[in-house]
């Protein structure tokens, strides 16, 4: 299992990731993301939808409310241009400091 | 089936934000706990037990308000302008203002470098020490999240203010002398605005902007360093 610390600084990473499939609400979002890492990360409402509003606010997400076609009215998010833009250069972030700590502790090799 | 809404607004008794927003986000966290629960029920889970699981998948709620709020919190764009640009353009300002005086206060003559039949003065002493207090604004500003530009206008807030102060003062000046019915040499003022303007604005301007250039690639380098290293 992954530590809180660590995950609370890869959920804006893999937020952005799965919303670059297409627009997603907060449930499908925190499913794909729970589905795609084999239980390792999992989001409550507590660590999810804060972390939308402030992408929100940061103008990486828009959400929108759309109806579905049972009739059910969900908050649907899709990335900007602007979170485009970023999602490439966090993932170069994350992907050299996975390298660093490979190269540190030697993961590879245990 | 049970009220989601009703629950989460219960729960989040105390969010207080504008009633449109607060209403959205009430209906926004009750349709995932909805999601939650019809999942659970889909895999022939009893509903009080589906109920009791959803409402522990949505974590603590008191930390759920507090982390909604401070996101959604608006930022003060007074404040924070405060902070990144007029303490520490008015510290520069007072800084590079008194460490003069306090220099001519001991004695300090200025050095005069002459051309031709005009003269300039500059005070070595003291513009050796403006990159510092240039860097020093930079840096108070870069660290309350200023932008680049904001902390290199912030590292020559001084001789901006200068500037400022000429601008005004010459035109009221000159008008002055009009209406008194003195006779104003403009080749003479010009001669004056070019002088102070290289003593007090030019040179002082590019000592402080050299501090607040390097401070600033100097902070830049090293939070590059610092977000790579950490995340």
């Amino acid at each position: 299992m992954i530590a809180p610390g660590i995950k609370r600084g890869t959920a804006e990473l893999a937020v952005l990731s799965v919303l670059e499939d297409g627009p997603l609400h907060g449930y499908e979002m925190a499913r794909r993301i729970e589905q795609q890492t084999e239980g390792s990360l999992r989001f409550t409402l507590a660590s999810l939808y804060p972390l939308l509003y402030r992408l929100e606010k940061r103008g990486w997400v828009r959400g929108a409310w759309e109806t579905s076609r049972t009739g059910r009215r969900r908050r649907c998010y899709r990335l900007t241009s602007e979170g485009k833009k970023k999602l490439s250069p966090i993932r170069k972030e994350w992907a050299e400091l996975f390298r660093a700590l490979k190269r540190l502790t030697k993961v590879s090799h245990a | 089936m049970r009220d989601w809404g009703a629950v989460v607004e219960q729960r989040l008794a105390g969010l207080v934000m504008e009633p449109e927003e607060r209403t959205e986000v009430i209906a926004e966290l009750a349709a995932h706990l909805e999601d939650i629960c019809e999942e659970m029920l889909r895999q022939g889970m009893k509903e009080e037990e589906a109920v009791r699981r959803t409402l522990s998948r949505a974590g603590d709620w008191r930390d759920l308000q507090r982390k909604i709020l401070a996101a959604k919190r608006r930022e003060q764009p007074m404040k924070k302008r405060v902070w990144q640009l007029w303490i520490p353009g008015f510290l520069t300002l007072i800084l590079s203002t008194f460490f003069l005086m306090t220099l001519q206060q001991y004695g300090l003559q200025p050095h005069i470098v002459r051309s031709g039949s005009n003269t300039v003065l500059l005070y070595p002493p003291w513009l050796a020490a403006l990159p510092f207090f240039g860097a020093l604004g930079a840096y108070v500003s870069s660290r309350a999240s200023g932008s680049r530009r904001t902390a290199i206008f912030v590292s020559v807030f001084p001789t901006i203010a200068l500037t400022g102060a000429f601008l005004f003062m010459f035109p009221f000046s000159l008008t002055i002398q009009l209406i008194m019915g003195r006779p104003v040499d403009f080749s003479r003022v010009a001669t004056v605005l070019l002088k102070d303007g290289i003593s007090w604005i030019l040179v002082p301007g590019a000592a402080l902007l050299g501090g607040g250039l390097l401070a600033h690639l100097l902070l830049s380098t090293r939070s590059s360093s610092r977000d790579t290293a950490i995340g």
